[in-house]
């Protein structure tokens, strides 16, 4: 029994750690340290020996899930009394507990080489570089293909960016796990929107570039040194920026003041290919007419900084690139205004009842 | 010659009626005049900022730019009366308009008890209610308020002035009214980790929306959380503490300990201070044509404070709902810009939410304490993996009105069936089509 849906929601600006005080910074620098210390040093090497687990990685992996599991029950204790929120956390936390750390630890123990089956081109961009994909073995290389160019776009067109960004992804689960706490602090702001739009397709962009001169680097780059030097440096680049830094250490270590969803909204290449595609697509937030009272939840708790609002009070249905699906605004909103779904039409504007004669 | 244009009231039907008079008439000159605030924000919100669920500027539903992009003149100032083709403002010029809308909205019901003159009983009605019951409930800490600096009028008449602020204790807090205003005390209470008591005059909680079947339930889901919920009993006193605080509540022969009370007891137009040379008044409200012009020319009114026409031809009437309030406003804004307008309310609905259940209503759906005229009921009520109750109202065979709990409903579908006067059967059988519940609920069997 729940005080309301948002009940879980109810005490979020009483909380001084969930509205940027100094313990929300103290716990930003906590994981921005956690990050630099796991990346650019040995520190967590001998705690993983000792505990079986062979190295940092393999250590970082054990202790993800684990938060990912508590941050599932935070989930599950505040937003569990919608259907969708219980299934959909549930599925995320599993998939990643099971095909980012069991699976591959096991495929290593059986002496294959691991893989991450959650992960897709180009938000692991190496997935196609033409070297990665000559040490696969056949059936690993029609995974990865068949999965960025078939079921990728085919399960966008029908379901949108969700079916990957919130019930698949890693970066999704550790934002609406660990990340939860912070949700509201996404900026909603028009200027940020802006931003959105360049900086993400940049990445986009970037990443396509890159993985087709890295294509044609491990072709041909013999005939053109210089040329090849130059992708060498770009897919260096490109790994150390984007993979390390944007999704790795700033992602996650900006939680506590900036919101869960950073990387995604702002950075990450899949998200964008998929938001372009959900835009082609049947998913939409869909609006009931005449019924929002313009309350504000659902901007205030939409992780991408979507003003759901402005479209709710409007009575029309849209579709954004940057949604991923969560169906927190469906969740919150107090007058039941907001449904997502799958049936298309997304632009369409329902006229209002007002019994206006003119 | 530009039109001058004054609206007295920056609620939802003031801004609506701006909004659209400016796409009409964009040289219109319109001043918004409020004691309130400066900003237009979501009234049925509050309640939010209160728990703390959202900070004060969340509950603002546009950009504070509306009024500079609309060319508006905001007048923070408490309006006195009409006079001629003027408004007349409390320390300040008086105001000349071409055309008047009074958007003025309505005031809390006051306590007719002994005692309620004392510290720590109040309302939740307007931004100055809230910045009181942030104080009294968490005294100086907590959430964002909205900033002291927005709160004018120092009139102890005035809904609207600024109150000292409480202890933040609130250890024996009640909240007396038996409707939606008070059920969101309650859960804002409960937020605070209070154990409020919840004090309703009638049989059962909200009977002029609820029967008593659909009501025990929502008692049942307070009880749930710990609150004292009195049904059938009055309050008769309140009890000085001794220092001019609310100590004790005397409420249906008994003694409780009450050191806040908050009264939500209905509201009331607020047309007081328009005097005997304002327009009609009748039913309560501003008297309106279905053009929401008043009795005197060029002066409309919409919203809370207006009472429009019935269209069942009976005594017109306020109706005191977001939807009605924001619909009179663009018709307002119509017949401001010179326009011909009707409003007509059409199919009645509503909806909330009664701490974590769902509810909407649609057409006619009489008030379950009262006798009501001929009509029949079919009741259904689900307890399996969803709770929820399904009303349909019956006049001979054919659905006149819709209540129900617990899942959510696309009113405009059911209105339409309504309309096309569809009949048991039909709505029985289609009944789907009207839902609008999150993904993965299961269906409705019924």
């Amino acid at each position: 029994m729940y005080l309301q849906a948002q009940e879980g929601l109810m005490s979020t600006y009483r909380q001084g750690w969930r509205r940027r005080d100094v313990f929300a910074w103290i716990l930003a620098i906590g994981f921005l340290s956690f990050y630099l210390t796991l990346y650019y040093t040995d520190f967590f090497t001998p705690f993983a020996v000792a505990l079986g687990l062979r190295n940092k990685w393999y250590l970082y992996g054990a202790i993800y899930s684990l938060v990912m599991i508590g941050g599932g029950a935070y989930y599950l204790k505040h937003h569990g009394s919608s259907r969708y929120n219980r299934v959909r956390i549930t599925v995320n936390v599993a998939v990643q507990v099971l095909l980012a750390f069991t699976l591959p630890f096991v495929m290593t123990m059986l002496g294959e080489k691991e893989h991450y089956f959650s992960y897709l081109w180009p938000l692991k961009i190496e997935y196609m570089y033409p070297q990665t994909l000559a040490t696969l073995p056949v059936y690993m290389v029609a995974y990865s293909i068949a999965a960025s160019f078939v079921v990728m776009p085919i399960l966008t067109i029908r379901y949108g960016k969700r079916w990957y960004c919130s019930w698949i992804c890693g970066c999704g689960a550790l934002a609406n796990t660990l990340g939860d706490p912070w949700r509201h602090l996404a900026d909603k702001s028009d200027r940020a929107w802006s931003v959105e739009k360049v900086t993400v397709h940049t990445v986009m962009v970037l990443a396509v570039v890159t993985t087709a001169l890295v294509a044609w680097n491990w072709r041909w780059g013999g005939s053109m040194p210089a040329l090849s030097a130059f992708v060498f440096k770009l897919q260096e680049v490109y790994g150390f920026v984007v993979g390390a830094i944007l999704a790795g250490i700033v992602g996650v270590a900006v939680y506590p003041v900036l919101g869960a969803r950073i990387w995604c909204r702002y950075f990450c290449p899949m998200a964008a290919m998929l938001g372009l595609i959900q835009k082609l697509g049947r998913f939409r937030v869909a609006v009931k007419p005449d019924m929002c009272i313009s309350c504000g939840n659902c901007s205030t708790y939409c992780e991408m900084g979507i003003d759901v609002r402005a479209y709710a009070q409007n009575n029309q249905s849209f579709t954004r690139a940057s949604c991923v699906g969560c169906g927190m605004c469906a969740h919150v909103c107090p007058r039941g205004v907001l449904k997502l779904d799958n049936g298309g039409a997304a632009s369409a504007k329902r006229p209002g009842r007002l019994p206006i004669v003119d | 010659m530009a039109v001058r244009a004054v609206i007295v009231g920056n609620g939802v039907a003031g801004i609506e009626a701006a909004r659209t008079l400016q796409s009409a008439r964009p040289d219109a000159q319109i001043s918004i005049v409020s004691e309130e605030s400066d900003h237009f924000f979501s009234r049925t919100a509050l309640m939010y900022v209160l728990s703390g669920q959202m900070r004060y500027r969340d509950i603002e539903p546009h950009s504070r730019a509306l009024y500079s992009e609309l060319g508006v003149e905001r007048v923070r100032k408490r309006a006195l009366g009409i006079e001629g083709r003027t408004l007349l403002l409390e320390g300040a010029p008086a105001l000349p308009f071409d055309v008047l809308l009074l958007a003025c909205g309505s005031s809390p019901r006051p306590p007719p008890w002994p005692g309620s003159g004392l510290r720590g009983i109040g309302h939740f009605v307007t931004l100055q209610d809230l910045e009181w019951l942030e104080g009294e409930v968490h005294g100086r800490s907590g959430a964002d308020r909205p900033p002291r600096a927005e709160l004018l009028s120092r009139d102890p008449g005035s809904p609207y002035r600024a109150r000292p602020r409480g202890a933040g204790k609130a250890l024996a807090p009640i909240v007396i009214g038996g409707g939606l205003i008070g059920i969101e005390v309650i859960e804002t209470l409960l937020a605070a980790k209070r154990k409020p008591r919840f004090v309703i005059k009638d049989r059962w909680f909200w009977p002029v929306a609820l029967d008593a079947r659909e009501s025990g339930w929502v008692a049942e889901a307070l009880r749930a959380h710990g609150v004292e919920v009195d049904l059938g009993v009055e309050v008769e006193r309140f009890v000085d503490d001794g220092t001019g605080a609310v100590g004790r509540a005397v409420i249906g022969g008994k003694e409780v300990p009450c050191d806040l009370a908050v009264v939500a007891i209905g509201v009331v137009p607020n047309v007081a201070w328009l005097g005997p040379s304002g327009p009609r008044i009748a039913g309560g409200g501003i008297a309106v044509d279905t053009g929401l012009e008043t009795s005197i020319q060029g002066v409309f009114a919409a919203g809370d404070c207006a009472s429009v026409p019935s269209a069942d031809g009976g005594e017109p009437r306020p109706e005191q709902l977001w939807y009605t309030a924001r619909d009179q406003g663009r018709i307002a804004g119509k017949r401001m810009a010179g326009l011909a307008a009707t409003y007509a309310r059409g199919t009645w609905y509503n909806s909330a939410k009664l701490m974590d259940i769902e509810y909407t209503t649609v057409g006619h759906v009489p008030p379950s304490h009262r006798p009501s005229e001929g009509l029949t009921d079919v009741f259904h009520e689900e307890k399996g993996r969803v709770r929820s109750t399904t009303r349909l109202v019956l006049e001979n065979d054919r659905v006149v009105g819709f209540n129900a709990l617990g899942r959510r409903w696309d009113h405009s579908v059911i209105a339409e069936w309504i309309e096309a006067k569809k009949d048991l059967g039909f709505v029985r059988a289609n009944l789907r089509k009207a839902a609008f519940d999150t993904e993965l609920v299961p269906p409705l069997e019924w």
